[in-house]
């Protein structure tokens, strides 16, 4: 019954997917073009390595709202620590790690403290942006970095840009956390039936305390990787970020309660988002209809998911109701 | 008990009512009458169907046949509001009132006259229900809020509410069940009182002690049928002492008992698994017991007794004083961690809250307890976890399409199964199995019976926690009777034990 109901899940968002991609092609054919297709990978992927580790979180049934500020200070720490002489690559590692106490101070409020999630990661979020104006006196750090700082953001092997191997390999380590760890595992426990882990001598807080750390850490390479693309440190860049990574998440149908969903869901989510933005782009609509499309697809892809569900379990009861009837009394 | 209860004039009229469950048969050809302005009661064991026949008087549940008479007209209520209109209302367990708001407010609640969307304040309203408030508990302030009220407090108000809303008949389930001996006092002195406000209260309780002290009427109930009625005052007539009528009610409920089905576990007194000295929790005082190899142990106690909290005190769950020793060691078991470290597992009360992530498949919800049993370095493995599934499938009989069917939609005893393999593959050597067949049909309540057996045969200690005495009296070997919190008795199971005696321990009767 379970692998119906995901399969056809995905299904539907792949054909959403698929929908949006012929639309824009037969409207402007430059949309399925190999520059295009890649820009949207490369535009969408600070979301999906994000979305990696928030989508784990929040299969356990866990929120982070402060992402988008972590990325933006880890970012900002980047260029502040480049800037004061430190190597880019340790630039980055700093940023990286910035992130981690960010993720580390969120799971110390959620588990140790009890504060809700909504809550301790909304502080976070406004403290990581202050932080950020702090940093750089409310101004964008561009003078006095290395060249290298933007490498990372904007090279690649050959064709292949530096970020979509970073991408690659961040969704495959995060899909093998998924399906093949024991943490993966623990994680959707948690969330399906918090009680029923914790009976089962699970350490739920040190679940999900490795989760909180983990999404910091990808806020903090993600961040990192945006401020080397721009090759500034932006301290208002990554507004409003936490949205496209919870909207992605959502969409690729975890819900909000925890215990089920899927990165691949998240992926294709968070394509449907960033294809539909960059189509609508391509044909030159104004970019505040972008905003109402986002809102719309949201709304209408959870509509379209909680029938199914429901239609599902409706044919299942059926089901079960005429196996009663006909093997009455079988199977204890 | 007064004497013109024979002339008043009968307001319910059950009659051969039953309802069938897919499987089970939980009322069958019930008929009773309810008399104006008495008190009711309904006693049985677990399972005897009481809560079925409140939900049917209440319009929860419809009934699959017989008829009901309320106040001379033909009664069907559809839902618990049309009962509620009807004048039929439930003082349940789970009480409905609002903390943050006043004694007040929680008296006008769903009653709230508006006016263009505002409220209005309709003094009548409150005044009526306040005055019926005072008659019955005057030291309830009507602006208090009423999450600092007592459980008892809160039980007044929700009564005071049915009788302002007219209703004729209260039932009440259980309701001293959270209540100190003071306040169980007052709850019946108002009941007492209620009679003079032509209110019938029908009353369900294990406590047999209360019954004799408020009831007019008992109707005692037995696996879904009915064993009889009787006025209470001729039970306890002339010459017949308390312990006399108290027997006399306890062989109506339990029938002729025999363990028939018990079988001695091959108990080996020398090995002393678990033993805890003065185990005291918030609950329960001074707890002292040994577990031996082999052995089956039963808990047996009411609603209330303190099984659960021994259990969850063993189990790490619940803070605790006292001295705890495995094979003689003393231990601290903290957390449930530390306890399934030492070989401890639990089968929780409820499986579906507690015990299983019900929208995982059976293969994912079997190696939880001991995830090394299929994972090594953090890694699992997907094939030894598909291998464990199917071992357990075959080795409990777990009627499932396959190791992918979600727990979900597996049957009750086939999800109990599922959790018994969970703590199975933990290789505990103490299984804590709290009502380990309760909501499950009988077929399936013998497989697992077998189950505990051929455990305890295999080494295993187990301690079963039961509010059925049948299954205890089948399965253990040495029963342990508590009350309010304390161990009363250790009884050694056998065929002479005597379970009206039990019966009357645990209801609290005086020893001896």
């Amino acid at each position: 019954m379970k692998k119906t109901r995901f399969d056809l899940q995905k299904l539907v968002l792949l054909g959403f997917l698929l929908l949006i991609v012929v639309v824009f092609t037969i409207l402007n054919p430059r949309f399925l073009s190999g520059f295009n297709v890649m820009y949207v990978f490369v535009q969408n992927s600070f979301v999906i390595i994000v979305g990696c580790a928030v989508a784990l979180l929040m299969i356990s049934g866990h929120l982070d709202l402060s992402v988008g500020s972590t990325a933006c200070l880890a970012g900002m720490a980047s260029a502040w620590f480049a800037r004061a002489g430190v190597s880019v690559g340790g630039a980055f590692a700093l940023g990286i790690l910035t992130g981690l106490v960010v993720g580390l101070i969120n799971a110390a409020m959620v588990v140790k403290l009890r504060i809700t999630p909504f809550i301790a990661t909304l502080g976070t979020m406004y403290m990581g942006r202050g932080l950020s104006y702090l940093v750089s006196q409310g101004v964008v750090i561009r003078e006095g970095l290395p060249d290298g700082f933007s490498y990372m953001g904007n090279e690649g092997f050959g064709a292949i840009p530096i970020t979509l191997v970073v991408l690659a390999v961040v969704v495959a380590a995060f899909l093998i956390l998924e399906r093949k760890s024991v943490l993966g595992k623990y994680s959707m426990a948690i969330g399906g039936n918090r009680t029923a882990a914790m009976l089962s001598g699970i350490n739920t807080e040190g679940i999900v305390m490795t989760l909180y750390i983990l999404v910091g850490a990808m806020a903090g390479l993600a961040g990192a990787m945006m401020a080397s693309r721009l090759g500034v440190g932006d301290p208002n860049i990554g507004i409003g970020f936490e949205f496209d990574v919870i909207v992605a998440v959502i969409l690729g149908g975890t819900s909000l309660a925890g215990g089920e969903g899927s990165i691949i869901g998240m992926i294709i989510g968070a394509l449907i988002i960033g294809g539909l933005g960059n189509g609508l782009r391509l044909l030159n609509v104004f970019t505040f209809f972008q905003s109402i499309m986002k809102g719309i697809v949201l709304v209408l892809a959870v509509l379209l998911d909680q029938n199914i569900k429901a239609r599902i379990r409706l044919a299942g009861e059926r089901k079960r109701a005429n196996n009663k009837a006909t093997v009455k009394g079988g199977a204890s | 008990m007064s004497a013109d209860t024979g002339r008043s004039e009968t307001l319910l009229e059950i009659r051969g009512i039953s309802k069938h469950f897919p499987g089970v048969d939980a009322l069958r050809n019930v008929s009773f009458d309810v008399r104006r302005n008495t008190v009711h009661c309904i006693v049985g064991e677990n399972g005897a169907g009481k809560s079925t026949l409140i939900k049917i008087l209440t319009g929860a549940e419809t009934r699959s046949g017989g008829s009901i008479t309320f106040n001379g007209a033909e009664f069907n209520p559809r839902s618990t509001r049309e009962a509620m209109h009807s004048g039929i209302s439930v003082l349940f367990q789970e009480l409905n009132v609002v903390n943050q708001l006043t004694v007040e407010q929680n008296l006008s609640l769903g009653k709230e006259t508006t006016r263009l969307g505002f409220f209005r304040k309709d003094p009548h309203l409150v005044d009526r229900v306040y005055k019926v408030l005072q008659s019955l508990d005057p030291s309830i302030g009507l602006h208090r809020r009423v999450a600092d009220l007592s459980v008892a407090q809160k039980q007044v108000i929700e009564i005071a509410k049915a009788i302002a809303s007219d209703s004729n008949v209260i039932i009440m389930d259980e309701p001293t069940a959270a209540l100190s001996e003071d306040e169980v006092n007052r709850l019946f002195a108002i009941i007492k009182a209620l009679r003079t406000k032509n209110v019938t209260v029908i009353y369900i309780s294990h406590r047999l002690r209360e019954i004799f002290e408020i009831g007019d009427f008992v109707t005692v109930l037995r696996d879904g049928q009915m064993i009889g009625t009787r006025q209470l005052s001729e039970l306890t007539g002339a010459g017949v002492g308390e312990g006399e009528s108290t027997a006399e009610l306890i062989k109506m409920m339990l029938g002729k008992m025999v363990a028939e089905h018990y079988i001695a576990s091959p108990v080996d007194r020398s090995t002393t698994v678990l033993e805890m000295r003065g185990v005291t929790t918030g609950k329960l005082k001074g707890v002292s017991f040994s577990l031996y190899k082999n052995e089956i142990l039963g808990f047996y106690g009411l609603i209330g007794s303190g099984k659960t909290e021994i259990a969850r005190a063993i189990f790490g769950l619940d803070p605790k004083e006292g001295e705890t020793l495995i094979h003689g060691q003393p231990v601290a078991l903290a957390t449930p961690e530390e306890a399934i470290r030492r070989g401890i597992a639990l089968v929780p009360e409820e499986r579906r809250t507690e015990g299983l992530v019900a929208k995982l498949a059976l293969r994912e919800n079997i190696p939880l307890m001991n995830i090394d049993s299929i994972s090594r370095l953090g890694i699992f493995s997907a094939k030894r976890e598909r291998r464990l599934a199917r071992s357990y499938m075959k080795k409990l009989r777990i009627v499932a399409r396959d190791e992918n069917h979600v727990v979900e939609k597996l049957s009750g005893g086939n999800q109990q199964k599922v959790v018994l393999a969970k703590c199975m593959n933990a290789d505990s050597r103490i299984l804590l199995m709290d009502e380990p067949t309760r909501g499950i049909d009988v077929g399936a309540k013998e497989e697992i019976h077998n189950l505990i057996r051929e455990l305890a045969r295999g080494g295993t200690s187990v301690i079963v926690f039961s509010s059925e005495l049948p299954e205890i009296l089948n399965l253990c070997d040495r029963i342990i009777l508590l009350y309010g919190g304390r161990i009363r008795e250790i009884v050694e199971n056998g065929p002479e034990a005597d379970s009206e005696r039990i019966m009357h321990v645990v209801t609290g009767g005086a020893e001896g």
